[in-house]
């Protein structure tokens, strides 16, 4: 799908979070109403394809980049392929979280709030909006766009990690769900607790490429950090995209 | 063609007489337990390609190395073969057919191995660190395992801390013992005699000596040992008191960690205990009273002696008039 | 003196050791400030030590300048692509960004490791020599005996490493790996958590066994927390060495190199790294819970709390089976490539030798419960997991096959790289024979937990790692200095260690069959076996003995070695069309590849070509 000017890209970035936002929606009503599991991994399998077929640009691994190693153009294509396998590492940790989720719990779940859990992830999902435009303005030379977008970005995520461990943890504490009152518990504190730490070297990484970004150093031509922040970004959504369904919606209440 | 020839000779000698050999020397315990039989029988199945693969790679190899070794003043390359696809898919076809059925008599082996009587015996087993304790349904706690041959037993066993393992060599299986569940081990003795059951799973410091005996006797006789088992349990319940705790302590193991001569175990030494000034690990000095005793056996990380390390000690399945003849045995321990 | 004190090693240790009792400190004072216990046994509460144990790792990592770069990077600064290294001995204990020192230094401080784990087994050794308790404590055996495995494990993931990062981009015409700082950093993070774990021995010790079952793990001393945080962080070594070598096959080969003209020993390479790649993370994260159950009384694995303990097993084997076959492929790959050299024969279906590396890798998935099947885990798994461990046997029959094809009519010389080879192939094929009767459930419920499983492993990890390791050393050493070590105490190291060590494991398996359990301090005399551990016992020393002259001669030659310059081995072989010791820039002029890697015995053919490019 190569779109030629910047107002398709953008627009494109819109459609694709209104798919997402849509389907997150249709989640919660399947999980409240229906209950359908299969449903549920469907939605979250196609919103995960979204992600890393449109904001990940996961497609740009088979780009040509030429025979020349010292280029810009190699380089940065063999970072790309660097930060990928880097991703794919840590989805083992995930992955081995869900397993284990699973295992102790099977289709029970904790009784967590669910206007609490929708919200911090609409909250994220719109920080992957903002971040995609960030990495698109960037991609056409709009410093501006790009700075706007990325603060955006900012303050969504630090709103998802004020939600999570600011709201979210204190009301399960008060539930008496806790770390170490059964393994319910030990899941979700486990489980939203590696996620955040990723979110938060995540808002890290956005820092440094803001502030580098201010001080000029991006271009159209050259902005692989950008890029970089962006696709860890979206890892960190596609996790949650797992993660949410996962304790909030699939099981009976235990 | 002659070195083919010389070479699948040695093989097809070699392969009988490895495995004959190997079959010569007795690799394996006596077999005392049907379940054994298919066990044993797998294993000497795998001797077969184990002794043909073991010739059909080191015949070629030490041939070679002797045969094809580089002759003084030839310092040419060999014969540039690169491969023959059709030889590469037969040495692993040949491999996966044979694995197959392999896999196939593995899964028959085990079926046999797991042959279900409904009416064996049920034995309960408790394991904990560092001993083995039998309730048997008579209502009695033996630290012996007596079983009647041939009639299947099936082991429900607990863990009490950590996990362990049920294994008596001679009757192969081994079944884990895992705190959280019940897991189930089903024997038939086969043979009479006297086994020892030893702990198969690193369960701590004194794992090495966790063992007890299991012996293997006539349906009669261990209708009598029962029989004997439960009177004199049932008398001591009666009697209750010291006689009664001590017989308990015996049972639990208790000995594994708490000693009766002073030495310092894992756990604190029941001499001169009962009335005596214990320090605490908070620092607190506390009298070890019969509250005490009580209360220490029933919740053990309630009160820890200073020195000794908490959440050591699990949780036993006393009942109350249980502990209380613990306690009154601990009191005559001077 | 002065040297070591400035060096990135002496600053990192020392930096750690800060962090290590400020981290320590820090949470003191906030348990002091809660009202908590702020001291134990071992001075500080398991809490603070275990953050401080972290602290110091992060404190390492700053003080040693590994990532000095990527902080410049991060403000926006440009940094040189080539680092200068100093010339003497003192560039292999500081940072250095080429990957033929950071091979070397993986290498030697695998050794170091070797003779750490050695010495540990010679210890338990003697005091199983004879039955009863001679002279160590139940918690000390267990300790030395849990520190013997993975100290060993994590001596051979260096190790591993080591032979990969010195010779692929060699091998592929690269000047470096794709990301050498990243190299850098995976060989300098593995430094901190070596530390940690030996730090294990100042802290109670550990009794579980290197697989650290909980609930045993949940209630062992504080140095169990040790042996988990240093293995998790030794693990980012292989983690991002594993990704550093895929990116460099994947992008750094020169021109000409398509897949099927790649040196076998970097299809090995790259399937070793698929590996460690993803499995790592699952014992990282099976020994995060355990360390949180420890810290926060988080459940996983407490069934007070509705945990399970065989949730761990299952998260730690789906690593830790697939990490043998990382231990074991690489070494597997070093038999391929060098026999053809040895045989002046093309190595013999190098494609399926070469598919067999990745056919392994990914069966090795699959397999990981065969190590729980008398656990109590859902017996319904037992019978899938054993066909596909029995499967194992087929790619890896493909390699036994094709290296005895090879051999076959060729015309053979055994210098002493050669015979640590063929002893390898002799070594891994009695380990591999002794694996299906591990792998078929009946059987193993007999075997497992026994010196048989002991007896297997030792067996494969020497044919597949030890041997073809030494063999490794012996053949490339040249390469690395320019001299080569003695034949004549290479060839008394093969003969004294391989009838020794075969002698070790066969007494190990039999014993293991008639009911020697493992991870025990003592046995009873009444089973007869007090004569064979003397002998096992006797066998491990000569073991030592032979690598005691391996170590003469490896450390002697590097001075006094008789000089080689040239292409010693005759090798078709990259890197060994330049001289000896390899230019530090790898290749000054790239090559081209323009034929088949092995094509000994083809009149007029050759790999490489080197061009005129820059």
């Amino acid at each position: 799908m190569e779109n030629n000017n910047k107002a398709d890209v953008l627009n494109q970035g819109v459609i694709i979070f209104v798919f997402l936002a849509v389907l997150t929606a249709l989640e919660f009503f399947v999980a409240i109403e229906i209950g359908a599991i299969v449903l549920l991994i469907i939605m979250a399998i196609v919103k995960v394809g979204l992600v890393i077929y449109y904001y990940m640009h996961i497609t740009r691994l088979n780009e040509d980049s030429g025979d020349d190693k010292h280029s810009l153009k190699y380089k940065t294509a063999t970072n790309r392929l660097g930060l990928w396998l880097f991703l794919l590492s840590d989805s083992f940790v995930f992955g081995g979280l869900l397993v284990s989720r699973f295992y102790l719990l099977s289709l029970t779940r904790p009784p967590l709030n669910q206007t609490l859990g929708l919200i911090v992830t609409s909250v994220l999902l719109l920080s992957s909006f903002f971040m995609n435009r960030a990495e698109s303005s960037m991609e056409y030379g709009d410093r501006k766009g790009f700075t706007a977008s990325i603060i955006i970005t900012l303050i969504l995520g630090i709103g998802f990690i004020a939600g999570v461990l600011g709201v979210e943890w204190p009301s399960a504490l008060a539930e008496g769900i806790t770390p170490s009152s059964n393994t319910a518990g030990a899941i979700f504190f486990m489980m939203t607790g590696m996620h955040a730490l990723h979110v938060l070297t995540g808002l890290i990484f956005l820092s440094v490429v803001l502030r580098n970004g201010r001080r000029g150093l991006y271009s159209a031509e050259k902005h692989w950090a950008v890029e970089a922040a962006a696709v860890y970004w979206h890892f960190v959504d596609v996790v949650w995209i797992f993660f949410y369904p996962a304790l909030y919606l699939i099981g009976k209440l235990i | 063609m002659r070195h083919f020839v010389i070479v699948g000779v040695l093989i097809a000698v070699l392969t009988p007489l490895i495995y004959l050999g190997v079959r010569a020397v007795n690799l394996m315990p006596i077999e005392a337990s049907i379940q054994a039989i298919p066990v044993d029988w797998m294993w000497n199945m795998d001797m077969g390609p184990i002794a043909f693969l073991f010739a059909l790679i080191m015949v070629p190899l030490v041939y070679s190395l002797i045969v094809f070794r580089r002759r003084k003043g030839d310092t040419g390359d060999a014969e540039h073969v690169e491969g023959n696809t059709t030889l590469e898919i037969t040495w692993t076809v040949i491999p996966l057919m044979i694995v197959i059925v392999y896999a196939y008599l593995g899964a028959y082996t085990l079926g046999e191995t797991r042959v279900v009587d409904p009416n064996a015996l049920v034995i309960n087993v408790t394991a904990h660190q560092w001993d083995w304790s039998f309730d048997y349904p008579e209502g009695f706690t033996s630290n012996e395992l007596h079983l009647p041959i041939n009639k299947q037993v099936v082991l429900k066993m607990q863990s009490l801390d950590v996990i362990h393992s049920f294994w008596v060599p001679e009757f192969r299986i081994k079944q884990d013992v895992v705190p959280g569940h019940v897991t189930e081990y089903r024997i038939t003795p086969d043979l009479l005699g006297a086994y020892t059951v030893r702990c198969a799973e690193l369960c701590g410091v004194r794992h090495a000596y966790m063992e007890r005996p299991v012996i293997v006797t006539s349906q009669s006789d261990y209708d009598s040992w029962v029989q004997q088992q439960a009177t004199a349990a049932a008398a001591l319940v009666a009697k209750g008191g010291p006689d009664a705790g001590k017989a308990l302590v015996a049972q639990n193991g208790c000995a594994a960690c708490h000693s009766i001569d002073g030495s310092k175990l894992v756990g604190p030494t029941w001499r001169g205990l009962f009335g005596s000034q214990v320090k605490l690990t908070n620092g607190k000095v506390v009298t070890a009273d019969e509250a005490y005793l009580i209360e220490s056996i029933a919740k053990p990380s309630a009160k820890v002696v200073d020195g000794f390390p908490d959440g050591v000690m699990p949780i036993f399945n006393l009942t109350d008039s249980q502990i209380n003849n613990i306690v009154s045995y601990i009191e005559t321990l001077k | 003196m002065k040297k070591f004190f400035s060096s990135a090693l002496a600053k990192g240790l020392i930096w750690q050791l800060f962090g290590w009792i400020i981290g320590a400190v820090f949470v003191t004072l906030i348990r002091l400030l809660m009202g908590l216990k702020v001291f134990d046994i071992f001075f500080f509460t398991e809490p603070a030590w275990v953050f401080g144990g972290f602290i110091g790792v992060l404190f390492f990592i700053g003080g040693s300048g590994i990532v000095n770069d990527w902080f410049k990077w991060a403000k926006g600064e440009e940094t040189s692509d080539h680092h200068e290294d100093p010339d003497g001995w003192e560039k292999y204990i500081n940072v250095s960004l080429d990957h033929k020192v950071i091979g070397i230094q993986y290498t030697i401080t695998s050794l170091f490791l070797l003779v750490v784990g050695g010495s540990f087994a010679l210890i338990f050794r003697t005091e199983l020599a004879q039955p009863g308790l001679q002279f160590l404590t139940l918690q000390w055996y267990n300790t030395l005996m849990s520190l013997h495995g993975i100290v060993m494990i994590i001596g051979i993931l260096v190790g591993v490493a080591g032979v990969i990062n010195y010779l692929v981009p060699l091998l592929i015409g690269a000047q470096d790996m794709a990301f050498p700082r990243l190299n850098a950093f995976s060989y300098w993070i593995a430094v901190p958590g070596i530390v940690l774990l030996l730090s294990s021995l100042a802290l109670g010790g550990f009794d579980t066994g290197w697989t650290g079952y909980p609930p045993l793990s949940a209630r062992a001393p504080v140095g169990m927390q040790m042996f988990f945080l240093g293995v998790f962080t030794a693990g980012w070594s292989s983690i991002l060495g594993g990704l550093n070598l895929l990116a460099t096959t994947v992008r750094m080969r020169a021109k000409g190199m398509v897949a099927f003209r790649m040196p076998i020993l970097v299809w090995a390479a790259i399937a070793t790294s698929i590996i460690t790649l993803t499995a790592t993370q699952s014992i990282g994260l099976s020994f995060q819970l355990v360390m949180f159950q420890r810290l926060f009384g988080m459940g996983f694995f407490d069934s007070a709390k509705g945990g399970d303990p065989i949730l761990f097993q299952h998260l730690f084997w789906f690593y830790s089976h697939p990490a043998v076959y990382v231990f074991v492929l690489p070494g597997l790959g070093v038999i391929s490539e060098l026999i053809p050299v040895f045989v002046r024969k093309p190595l013999y279906g190098y494609r399926w030798i070469a598919m067999s590396s990745l056919g392994i890798a990914l069966v090795g998935f699959l397999v990981w419960a065969h190590h729980m099947f008398a656990s109590g885990m859902n017996q319904y798994l037992q019978v899938p997991f054993m066909y596909s461990t029995l499967l194992v046997a087929v790619p890896t029959g493909v390699k036994f096959f094709s290296w005895i094809a090879t051999i076959w009519k060729g015309k053979i010389e055994t210098p002493t790289p050669m015979l640590f080879v063929v002893g390898g192939i002799v070594v891994f094929l009695i380990g591999g024979l002794s694996g299906p009767p591990n792998a078929t459930v009946a059987t193993d419920l007999h075997l497992t937990d026994t010196y048989f499983i002991v007896g297997h492993f030792h067996d494969t990890i020497f044919g597949g790692y030890v041997f073809p390791f030494f063999a490794a050393i012996y053949y490339w050493f040249p390469k690395a200095t320019g001299r080569r070590m003695k034949e004549s105490l290479g060839k008394i190291h093969f003969w004294l260690m391989t009838p020794a060590f075969l002698t070790l494991t066969f007494l190990m398996m039999r014993v293991g069959m008639l009911g020697m359990r493992r991870r025990i301090a003592d046995y009873d005399p009444a089973l007869g076996f007090a004569g064979y551990h003397l002998v096992m016992t006797i066998a491990g020393f000569l073991i030592a003995l032979s690598i005691l002259i391996f170590f003469i001669n490896f450390f002697s030659s590097i001075k006094n070695g008789e000089k080689v310059i040239g292409n010693l081995w005759n090798s078709r072989s990259p890197e060994w069309q330049v001289p000896s010791p390899m230019p530090v820039h790898n290749y000054d002029r790239p090559f081209e590849v323009i034929g088949e890697p092995y094509d000994y015995g083809l009149a007029g053919s050759e790999y490489i070509k080197f061009t005129k490019g820059k």
